[in-house]
């Protein structure tokens, strides 16, 4: 479900930003227009019919000199107090000892997202309680990502070795696309985010069922040879599925992979022909990134796509 | 045109110092060996018309991937290697050599010396170039051009995140073009500073000439920290050093710092000297004397003391803090007022004049509107909560392409065609020049001004392709339609430069009727460039010259 | 092309002189940043080889007053060319390449027993800012040595007979700045570890 980013009205945290920008956007256009008419107008009035006299030289006047240095140092300053004040409304501050709610790492090509108090760990897409404010530290496993959803407001970059800190809040349920921002290797492209605002009642349910492991091993044939496969071509190095013994940090969370509405960080929809394919092939599907090739024979694909459908 | 006698003021120098240019070597050698600041800046400028082609191509494959979502025109890593490699060609191997050759003709000339002040410390910083650009594209063939950007930010740059040389290349590619501009700053600054000819005070530098002097006081201060940089970066890389590595206690941010310490007054370095060419272009074809000179050379000086306290506001989404951001905030609104008294004075200037629109003055007065509507997105990025927003997409590479394109280019075209006549002898064609024009005007915006709505519904920079989000594939390929139109254009243009230097009209020592010194001599000129220079007691020797009756000194100036 | 004398000039400015000190703003403005850079990183490692464990201010401290003291001697030389005794000039100058290289064995032999005691530019982020700035810095003690060195084989060689010589007064000036950005280094690295 890809929802048309701009539809959805901006959040408490980016409206702030979407009426500076309208202030100052209208000003610029005022400064356009005024600049483009001045040009014009002299291009048509003074424009030579090849027969005049010289014009008269005209070395400067002062006066206007002051007129329009002051000027646009007026109409800055009231730009820098519209700045001031979307500053402090747009990315509030907080205490030096405040505790993150959620913790998100931005990682090639991929967000982890640790939710603090539950205990949730998701990946790509993030589930937002509606109306409620949250605080995030946001880090990076590697180089310089950068998290960004415009409709809940500012970006902020994810830098290792230096932790960040911002405001989370979506004020009404929905879709909201967001992505990386800041060039960090080949998949850049693809790291893209979802964040799904809903009311806090399915909030809550959905943070319990995230906190549900496969009590057991998946029935089907299909399934339950997938589950021997994932054992054997250690998939479980890289990535962690609850209740098992496959405990790998390095990709991401798959407890609840059935269940996502996209793939790869957004790069294909969540369906058993794509993840099919994805499997067959990753390099094909998003190369360079950090999942390898395994040479899947197409049997192998089936059981292997079976087993993680089950992980709801 | 004027045919007025000149009343020798002193003879030029009849030379006999032997190393010099009247006894250069014919043909090809000659070329390769000169130390002629005339043939270097020639040079200079053929150089950077081919890296303008390798980065114009560049710029088309990129715009034909992304012409459509989901493209795989190009991969991923083709890509960002293509893309790393435009910035970095435009920026350090198109418009630094283009503004390097046209002072390096015009300085001289302008203010009446036979040569720069080290001929063949001149010719040394050309070969460094040539050979820095070569050396950078060699990593194309040498395992891959670099692929992190053409500001290379740590630890991307690092290994093992950029495991092939592309990165070394860069660095050390980069490193060789900076000592080349730093020799030629030293050139230039001795040269304008002792070599100008009896009666060109400070006061009366030409306005190009002017900006070129702040221009390499700029390049003295801040090419030393993008050389510190790429050293410590080449350190990490090849010695295993830990300058920007985070894992070992090294600082990602400090690279950016660090960078951004040169990047700032480079965009500028690469913008001043434009600005002098528009200063001399819009008197000429206005036939007005430039309004509020002292003011328009002021604002420069103003501009580059700002240049250097802005750095950080290319990092606003850092996390800095908010009292940092606000700090930088101030100093890139402030540094909008000097370049606004510009374009108020060069309107001015037009404003009462007769305007003749040649390809030159056309050029100059869509500099006006475009560099403006540059200028103005950028003021938006001062107010930087809304850089929080729209830095790194679309609407910052609208942006910085209004400013470095809409800017820069479009005065280095009217700066070619307004000189071109003096260089070659010949004129370029008219009727092709209006063509290039209108292409280019019309390919640009179509090019640029969508871009800023790309990035305002969300597409990021930087980005190989982007999903089918409503409009994004519309803006796109509008926007790639618009880059055709520009290639088309800028064909046009190299076709005009070479038929009009075959078969165009001659073009006499003044075809402009303009009024400073290089138009006192032939085109081109002699190889110790004048043979007898013109009184000097004001700013426009040659209006002086051709008005007794109202020369400019006697307003004083 | 010296074209002193031979253009019309509005202004008559030294011109090597004039071009060697832009080319050391340039210099200056290089160090500076490499020594942000070990200030940055200073006091960054807690455990680990650092400043404080590894160096030798007194050690050092001798060697840099022979460098100190070549800037002296090599304004000394300047003067008896100026002056006119040649011989005395030559001998100022040898002294000058001399002391330089007394530095120069000096720095060698501790950074020798750094590489001993695995303190290298690959340890840790004070091996890379130390080794950074004070071999930028060595390099531009050898190259001008080397250039010194030219200017000595040329003055045996009969040259600099006119008493007054842009190549001297170029070198000269490098030679201080090389001496003299050292005493910056040696407070920001040798001084400061001790703190």
């Amino acid at each position: 479900m890809q929802t048309d980013p701009s539809l959805l009205r901006d959040s408490v945290l980016a409206q702030p930003i979407s009426h500076l920008f309208l202030l100052v956007g209208i000003v610029m256009a005022a400064i356009l227009l005024l600049v483009t008419v001045l040009v014009l107008y002299v291009s048509f009035r003074y424009r030579s019919d090849g027969v005049s006299v010289m014009p008269q030289q005209e070395f400067g006047r002062t006066s206007l000199e002051i007129l329009w240095t002051v000027g646009p140092v007026l109409i800055l300053v009231f730009i820098f107090a519209a700045t001031i004040h979307a500053m402090k409304e747009s990315d509030p501050g907080f205490a030096a000892n405040q505790q993150p709610d959620l913790v998100i790492v931005a990682h090639q090509w991929w967000w982890e997202a640790r939710y603090v108090k539950s205990g949730v760990i998701a990946a790509n897409e993030i589930h937002l309680p509606v109306g409620k404010r949250l605080f995030v530290r946001l880090e990076s496993a590697d180089v310089i990502h950068d998290w960004w959803v415009p409709q809940l407001g500012r970006k902020m970059d994810a830098v290792p070795g230096h932790p960040n800190f911002l405001w989370l809040e979506a004020d009404s349920p929905g879709f909201y696309s967001g992505t990386c921002a800041e060039y960090c290797g080949a998949e850049h492209a693809w790291m893209r985010i979802g964040v799904i605002a809903e009311g806090e009642p399915t909030f809550e349910h959905w943070a319990q069922h995230q906190l549900e492991v496969p009590s057991q091993l998946p029935t089907g044939s299909d399934a339950a040879q997938g589950a021997q496969l994932f054992q054997q071509f250690t998939c479980g190095n890289c990535h962690t599925i609850g209740g098992t013994s496959f405990r790998g940090k390095i990709g991401p969370d798959l407890t609840h992979i059935g269940s996502r509405l996209t793939l790869a960080a957004g790069r294909f929809q969540n369906t058993p022909a794509n993840l099919a394919h994805w499997l067959t092939d990753p390099q094909a599907v998003k190369p360079d990134s950090h999942m390898p090739n395994f040479q899947l024979s197409d049997a192998q694909v089936r059981q292997l796509t079976a087993y993680l459908e089950t992980l709801q | 045109m004027s045919d007025v006698p000149y009343m020798p003021q002193m003879p030029a120098t009849s030379d006999h110092v032997g190393a010099t240019v009247e006894h250069e070597k014919a043909g090809l050698l000659g070329w390769v060996a000169t130390v002629d600041h005339k043939r270097i800046g020639i040079l200079y400028l053929l150089t950077s018309l081919v890296f303008f082609g390798a980065g114009g191509i560049e710029a088309l494959l990129m715009r034909i991937q992304l012409a459509r979502p989901n493209n795989s025109f190009l991969s991923p890593g083709a890509y960002n290697q293509i893309f790393t490699m435009h910035g970095t060609t435009m920026i350090f191997l198109v418009a630094m050599p283009a503004l390097t050759g046209m002072a390096n003709y015009l300085v001289p000339l302008m203010i009446g010396a036979k040569d720069v002040a080290f001929p063949r410390l001149n010719a040394f910083s050309f070969w460094l170039l040539a050979f820095g650009g070569l050396f950078l594209y060699f990593s194309f063939i040498a395992g891959g051009a670099p692929a992190a950007g053409w500001f290379s930010y740590a630890p991307l740059s690092e290994q093992p995140y950029s495991s092939t040389t592309g990165v070394d290349y860069y660095a050390i590619g980069l490193f060789v073009l900076g000592m080349g501009s730093i020799a030629a700053a030293i050139n230039l600054i001795v040269t304008i500073a002792g070599f100008r000819a009896v009666g060109l005070t400070i006061r009366r530098l030409p306005l190009f000439v002017w900006m070129v002097m702040v221009t390499q006081v700029l390049i003295l201060l801040a090419l030393p920290a993008l050389n510190a940089s790429l050293s410590m970066l080449l350190i990490d890389r090849l010695m295993n050093g830990h300058f920007f590595v985070t894992d070992s206690g090294g600082s990602a941010l400090l690279w950016q710092h660090f960078f951004w310490a040169f990047g700032h007054p480079e965009v500028y370095i690469v913008v001043l000297p434009a600005f002098g060419m528009i200063s001399e272009v819009i008197p000429v074809f206005s036939r007005k004397v430039i309004y509020g000179y002292e003011f328009v050379a002021a604002s420069t000086v103003a501009i580059a003391v700002l240049s250097f306290l802005v750095w950080a506001h290319h990092m606003f989404a850092v996390g800095l803090g908010h009292s940092i951001d606000v700090v930088f905030a101030v100093g890139s609104m402030l540094i909008a007022v000097p370049t606004g008294v510009k374009i108020f004075n060069w309107i001015a200037t037009m404003w009462g004049g007769s305007i003749r629109f040649t390809t030159s003055m056309l050029f100059a007065t869509g500099f006006l509107v475009m560099f403006t509507i540059g200028g103005l997105s950028g003021i938006s990025f001062a107010a930087f909560p809304i850089d929080w927003q729209v830095t790194d997409t679309y609407y910052l590479v609208a942006h910085l392409h209004y400013v470095l394109f809409g800017g820069t280019v479009f005065a280095i075209f009217a700066g070619v065609y307004y000189w071109f006549p003096k260089i070659s002898g010949r004129m370029l064609s008219e009727r092709l020049g209006k063509i290039h024009f209108w292409l280019m005007l019309v390919g640009f915006n179509m090019t640029f001004m969508v871009q800023h709505f790309m990035g305002l519904i969300g597409m990021p920079r930087r980005v190989f392709t982007y999903p089918d989000l409503p409009g994004w594939a519309a803006l796109n390929m509008t926007s790639t339609i618009g880059a055709v139109i520009m290639g088309i254009a800028v064909a046009i243009f190299l076709w005009n430069l070479i038929v009009s230097f075959v078969t165009g009209e001659p073009a006499g020592n003044n075809p402009w009727d303009a009024w400073t010194l290089e138009w006192s001599t032939t085109s081109p000129p002699p190889a110790h460039n004048f043979d007898l220079l013109p009184p000097i007691r004001s700013r426009r020797p040659l209006w002086d010259l051709a008005h007794p009756e109202d020369p400019d000194w006697k307003h004083g100036h | 092309m010296d074209t002193e004398g031979t253009v019309e000039r509005f202004v008559t400015v030294d011109t090597y002189e004039f071009a060697v000190t832009l080319f050391l703003i340039s210099e200056g403005a290089f160090f500076a940043f490499l020594i942000i850079a070990y200030v940055y990183f200073h006091g960054s490692m807690a455990s680990g080889p650092n400043a404080g464990n590894s160096l030798n201010p007194l050690k050092t401290g001798i060697y840099s007053v022979f460098l100190l003291a070549s800037s002296f001697t090599v304004s000394t030389a300047e003067r008896k060319l100026s002056s006119g005794h040649r011989r005395a000039f030559s001998g100022w100058l040898l002294t000058t390449i001399i002391l330089g290289t007394i530095f120069v064995v000096g720095q060698g032999r501790e950074y020798f027993n750094l590489y001993r005691n695995d303190v290298t530019v690959s340890r840790n982020v004070f091996g890379t800012s130390f080794f950074t700035l004070t071999g930028f810095h060595g390099l531009h003690v050898l190259l001008g040595l080397l250039a010194l060195c030219i200017l000595f084989a040329l003055a045996m060689g009969g040259d600099f007979q006119t008493g007054r010589s842009s190549a001297i007064r170029a070198v000269a000036l490098y030679w201080h700045f090389v001496d003299w950005i050292w005493v910056v280094i040696f407070f920001v690295v040798y001084v400061w570890a001790l703190f």
